[in-house]
């Protein structure tokens, strides 16, 4: 059993007794998770490849749906309601909870439509309320300093760093309730690196964040839990700086002093 | 080893003496050239190649002296004859039908005036059951619909001598569309080859078109009755193609050219036309071998020409011919 | 030895690389040296004469270009929706084991020679389409018609190559915005794939302009600037294919030449206008 701290924060996420199934798999590639995330707070989930953390993130928006045959057992609860249920609005769900990516992932239009395209999703059309609306978004993701005089001009002439930047405000636009990021700065370099780091400490005033790593010092710098995966199986979850200084497990341990993975 | 040896060498003494001809041209009487060729090669082992590829490559060829023999469905005019170094004769005789489809209307039961026949080619007159028609078919119900015309989408003999015809029974024909082998045609859908045509006309109906004989016996398709020159109806049928053929007038000093439409005759047909062929005057040893191919088909292959639904030439005509070769030196 | 292998191989790929070139130039030069006789006698009149008169020795080519044109105009407006919606669902929509079935016969179908779409459409379509649209069934709707299934599975097979390219993470992060399937199709996967999907738009429109087999058999075969697509016409292809044999005097044999020249020269600005305008814009707004 995992050995998992007190979450001190209100839990916006609570994961029970979960596992997860990819289509053809014989058995689960994630079993029985039982784990909350504390609202306002940043948690990392971090081990080696194919241990399961990315499979874990894209769990909390559904988007194993995209791909047919994928099995959900047991309940991961937001706000207090299971989002596993067959009848759940996907679409409204992932307006609630956002996602960025490894990579950057601007779509091919302007920088302003980048940012509109969720608020445009979800009906709104007044000019000035988008404008205003994504001027925020670009303003509270660091980026209205660097494109605010060229909106108009093709996301796909930003540098990598701004790329991402870009991809975030689009998900905070929405106001979100989580934020999703998927080892978002595994393209980037120490800089803008630097930067998305900084953004995600500031945002989490704002929003509720999981952030999936590669990069263990990542996760100390910026995270407040960390979460421990092995195999498919979650091994320790505590707070950051414990985890990291005196950890419970001894894989946990191994892991972090560099003995695998 | 040995065996297979002298084996060899036998196979090598035959076709040392035997010999290959390459002729290249028009593309009806091909059906008719294959069959004389295979009986050709059956009795003397000499092997004749022929290209269906039309009168135009034909004519091509043998000026270019690609091959040993061209083939036209269009005779080319003494003059150019000259021009171009070439012996020319006729090979065989067909004809040209005019070709119906219409619901309820059978065989050599529609009649048509040969100039009717050049305004429904000219578009002039549009439906089946126009004056013009219904005044020579009083016992015929003719539909109010309108009339599909067929013809070759291709350049082809076959039109040129279709249009020598109508040129020559309607004045506003000759003065507007011509002869030749491909037309400025006023309406109508083109078809590629006489097949292309003959499917037109089958799909069609009130249709129609002009195919050779051959076709019509193929398709099984009705064809009108036509006028003589002398003003005659005259059914297309293989004795009145033959009535039309004997008052040809070949002379061998204009090399045979002659155009078939409209011969005299109460029972004269009036479109047949005769295939030719084209010699080089310069290769007298080559042509003494195609020669004998043709003197060979003129003695056996009347049979099979008539099978196929074309018409031997008269007797008197391809006497006329031998002596033409021997006169020339090329027999 | 090493180095010489090196400079065998650099140069015998320069040469081969040089031939399609000289081809190239080779290919306009005869053709405009044979259309040179019928350049001189019409100049461009040729272009917009409507007559055709062999055994008089006039030629227009308008007749033909304008079949030529307006089928493959028919044919692109069907083609292109089907072919774009038959590409999205292969790659977005199918179940995988529906997508390699239905895709294998797509690519089947692209194979087929054109011929047999030819004679298909004479012998099937042609009879039908006489039932709806009256006449002969055959001119330049009925080729629009025969052209646009002939070049369907070509650009449906391409443009679902296209589409296959969009990185799933971009699909993934607007499906994460709460997109739906349309609209990710629409704001992602078309604008990403646009160049793959006008490329194939343009591959296809120059096989339907030289199309000749597929056309020659239901364009109706007649010189004439049609009143109603309904009615027979011609192109420039089928009239090559046509009359080529049998043109006997150098201006016919020339304004044939003439006439495959036009059509060299239409594809060949075809293909550049897209090249340069259209893949150009497209590539700049590309991710």
């Amino acid at each position: 059993m995992a050995t998992v701290c007190e979450v001190k924060e209100e839990h916006i996420i609570e994961v029970k007794n979960f596992s997860f199934t990819y289509a053809g798999a014989d058995k689960p590639n994630l079993k029985k998770i039982n784990m909350p995330i504390g609202k306002n707070a940043v948690t990392a989930l971090i081990g080696p490849s194919g241990c399961g953390k990315t499979t874990l993130l894209r769990c909390f928006n559904r988007m194993h749906d995209l791909y047919p045959g994928n099995r959900y057992d047991g309940e991961i609860l937001l706000d207090g309601k299971n989002i596993l249920g067959k009848k759940e609005d996907l679409i409204a769900l992932r307006t609630r909870v956002g996602m960025i990516f490894q990579k950057p992932t601007p779509f091919p239009m302007s920088i302003f439509d980048n940012v509109a395209y969720g608020l445009r999703l979800q009906g709104i059309k007044s000019k000035s309320e988008l404008e205003g609306r994504v001027e925020t978004a670009l303003k509270d993701s660091a980026l209205w300093n660097e494109v605010g005089d060229r909106l108009k001009n093709p996301a796909s002439a930003l540098s990598g760093g701004q790329q991402q930047r870009l991809c975030i405000a689009r998900a905070i636009a929405v106001e979100p309730e989580v934020l999703l990021f998927d080892e978002p700065t595994s393209a980037l370099d120490p800089i803008s690196t630097q930067s998305i780091e900084e953004l995600v400490l500031k945002l989490k005033d704002k929003v509720t964040i999981a952030i999936v790593t590669h990069n263990m010092q990542q996760a100390a710098r910026i995270s407040d839990y960390t979460a421990f995966m092995y195999m498919g199986d979650l091994i320790e979850m505590g707070v950051t700086e414990e985890l990291f200084i005196t950890p419970k497990e001894d894989m946990t341990e191994q892991y972090i002093t560099g003995k695998f993975g | 080893m040995k065996k297979s040896l002298l084996a060899l060498a036998a196979l090598a003494a035959v076709s040392a003496s035997a010999y290959d001809i390459n002729g290249a041209g028009a593309s009806f009487p091909a059906p008719l050239y294959f069959d004389w060729a295979y009986s050709f090669q059956k009795a003397t082992g000499n092997r004749v190649n022929y290209q269906s590829i039309g009168s135009g490559g034909g004519i091509k060829q043998i000026s270019a002296r690609v091959v040993d023999f061209g083939a036209s469905d269009k005779p080319l005019k003494p003059r150019k004859l000259d021009k171009k170094g070439l012996y020319q004769f006729p090979a065989v005789i067909g004809s040209i039908v005019a070709a119906y489809n219409i619901p309820g209307i059978g065989d050599m039961k529609l009649k048509l005036e040969n100039k009717d026949l050049a305004a429904i080619f000219m578009g002039k007159i549009k439906f089946w059951d126009d004056k013009a028609i219904a005044e020579d078919n009083p016992n015929l119900k003719l539909p109010h619909k309108k009339i599909i015309v067929c013809h070759r989408a291709d350049g082809s003999g076959t039109t040129f001598n279709f249009s020598y015809y109508l040129s020559h029974a309607s004045s506003d024909w000759a003065n507007n569309i011509g002869i030749g082998k491909a037309l400025d045609w006023p309406v109508g859908l083109g078809g590629k080859g006489n097949e292309g045509v003959s499917s037109l006309i089958k799909q069609n109906p009130y249709s129609i078109g002009y195919v050779e004989y051959a076709y019509k016996l193929k398709n099984k398709f009705s064809a009108a009755v036509l006028k003589t020159k002398s003003g005659k109806w005259v059914s297309p049928t293989e004795d009145n193609f033959k009535a039309a053929a004997k008052h040809a007038k070949w002379t061998a000093k204009k090399h045979f050219y002659q155009i078939l439409a409209l011969q005299p005759g109460d029972d004269s047909y009036p479109i047949v036309a005769a295939t030719f062929i084209l010699l080089p005057r310069e290769a007298k040893a080559k042509d003494k071998e195609v020669t004998k191919f043709f003197d060979y088909a003129f003695k056996n292959g009347d049979e099979t020409a008539k099978k196929l639904g074309y018409i031997p030439l008269p007797k008197e005509t391809k006497d006329m011919i031998r002596a033409y070769w021997k006169s020339n030196g090329i027999f | 030895m090493d180095k010489f292998l090196d400079s065998l191989f650099l140069n015998t790929s320069r040469i081969f690389a040089i031939t399609v070139l000289v081809v190239l130039v080779a290919l306009f030069i005869v053709l405009f040296k044979e259309a040179k006789p019928a350049i001189d006698a019409f100049g461009l009149q040729f272009l917009t004469n409507t007559r055709w008169a062999p055994n008089m020795d006039i030629f227009g080519g308008y007749p033909a270009i304008y079949g030529s044109i307006v089928s493959t105009a028919i044919a692109m407006l069907i083609a292109t929706p089907i072919a774009i919606g038959i590409a999205i669902f292969l790659s977005e929509l199918a179940s995988p084991l529906v997508a390699a079935i239905v895709g294998m016969a797509v690519e089947l179908l692209a194979a087929i020679p054109s011929i047999i779409y030819g004679m298909w459409g004479l012998f099937y379509l042609a009879p039908i389409l006489k039932d709806i649209w009256g006449g002969s069934g055959l001119g330049l709707a009925t080729a629009g018609v025969v052209l646009s299934i002939m070049i369907i599975p070509f650009m449906a097979a391409i443009t679902r190559d296209a589409m296959k390219t969009t990185p799933d993470i971009l699909k993934e992060s607007a499906y994460g915005m709460g997109a739906t399937r349309w609209e990710v199709l629409k704001d992602v996967v078309i604008p990403y794939v646009k160049s793959g999907i006008i490329g194939s738009i343009i591959l296809a429109l120059g096989r339907a302009i030289g199309e000749t087999m597929a056309v020659t058999f239901v364009m109706g075969n007649a010189h004439k600037v049609p009143h109603s697509l309904f009615e027979a016409a011609t192109s420039i292809p089928v009239t090559l294919a046509n009359e080529f044999t049998e043109a006997d005097t150098d201006l016919y044999y020339s304004s044939l030449f003439y006439l495959a020249l036009i059509l060299l020269v239409i594809s060949f600005t075809v293909i550049a206008i897209a090249k340069f305008l259209f893949l150009k814009r497209v590539q700049e707004k590309k991710i």
